[in-house]
């Protein structure tokens, strides 16, 4: 059988604390993401204000595969597949989420990421107050407001990325530095 | 108006509703599987408490120690509900409390706040 240990000095090299792929639930929340905030918050050299922002987006993103992944699991269509990685790096911590995508969704969600990456913190501020107070647009699933969230959480513009699978379906890489 | 309570869990908070002096408290953490859904009863129960109110003070002490952008929104729909009652002339008070550890709560606290004229948003450091 193959060793883990590439996979796992992998892991290591890009700073990678914590990594789960797979069905995405509401128990992946509590679970995974109460041990991430417990891990950075604790201990002598805890840092609880970081452990809450980490922890913060590490909700959006877990909810935004849940809500928006159409990688399901075959039996049971409420089971979303996809990845998020929790590491630190250059003492940034980061928060990465991936999940397919339809491709025809890209150009659409591509804008509107380009929109938040480019505004600054008033910015990013006055239009999360404007969606927060509006109705659902399109297809939203939550409040509509997470990624609002994540780009204010974010001490760097929020970077992200679409790779191609096949002629139906591409890949959503989101990554936010805390 | 019934008195209710439920038991906070790991992803969302306790809530107590108090009949008698139409107080309600919202104390925990606020991240539930669906949010809308949990958050009904409070819907509710802020409608039939304003729909009861005459002079008397309706009082929400809210301690979130984080809250996901759900809760977030759902929270704002309450305030603004609050907010129009306010304007018809009924007394409410929201007490928002913070830890002082918690920035992050205080700076929503404040920005819940700069979006309200109507209703009494007070930020208390909790003690």
């Amino acid at each position: 059988m193959n060793s883990l240990y590439n996979h796992k000095q992998d892991l290591e090299r890009d700073g990678i604390i914590f990594s789960f792929s797979g069905p995405m639930s509401h128990e992946i929340i509590e679970s995974i993401g109460g041990a991430i905030r417990a891990k950075i918050g604790e201990g002598t050299d805890g840092d609880k204000k970081a452990a809450l922002k980490v922890f913060s987006i590490f909700v959006e993103q877990v909810e935004n595969v849940i809500n928006y992944s159409v990688e399901k699991d075959p039996s049971d269509s409420s089971m979303s597949f996809g990845i998020v990685v929790v590491g630190k790096k250059d003492g940034l911590f980061f928060v990465s989420g991936g999940n397919r995508i339809e491709s025809s969704k890209q150009s659409k969600l591509g804008e509107y990421l380009t929109k938040l990456a480019a505004m600054d913190k008033q910015e990013l501020k006055i239009y999360y107050k404007e969606r927060r107070r509006a109705g659902k647009e399109g297809d939203s699933k939550g409040a509509g407001i997470g990624f609002i969230e994540m780009a204010r959480k974010s001490c760097e513009p929020l970077e992200f990325n679409f790779q191609k699978i096949d002629e139906k379906y591409s890949f959503f890489t989101i990554k936010i530095s805390i | 108006m019934d008195n209710l309570e439920i038991i906070a869990s790991k992803s969302s908070p306790e809530i107590m509703f108090d009949a008698s002096n139409y107080t309600l408290s919202l104390v925990g953490e606020s991240y539930p599987e669906n949010t809308s859904q949990f958050y009904e009863p409070v819907y509710k129960w802020v409608d039939d408490c304003i729909d009861e109110l005459d002079d008397q003070k309706m009082v929400l002490n809210i301690e979130l120690i984080y809250f996901n952008s759900s809760s977030s929104k759902v929270l704002m729909d309450i305030f603004d509900t609050l907010e129009d009652a306010s304007d018809d002339g009924k007394n409410i008070v929201v007490n928002w409390i913070y830890d002082a550890e918690n920035d992050a709560a205080l700076e929503y606290g404040e920005e819940f706040a700069e979006d309200l004229e109507a209703l009494t948003f007070n930020l208390v450091e909790k003690s």
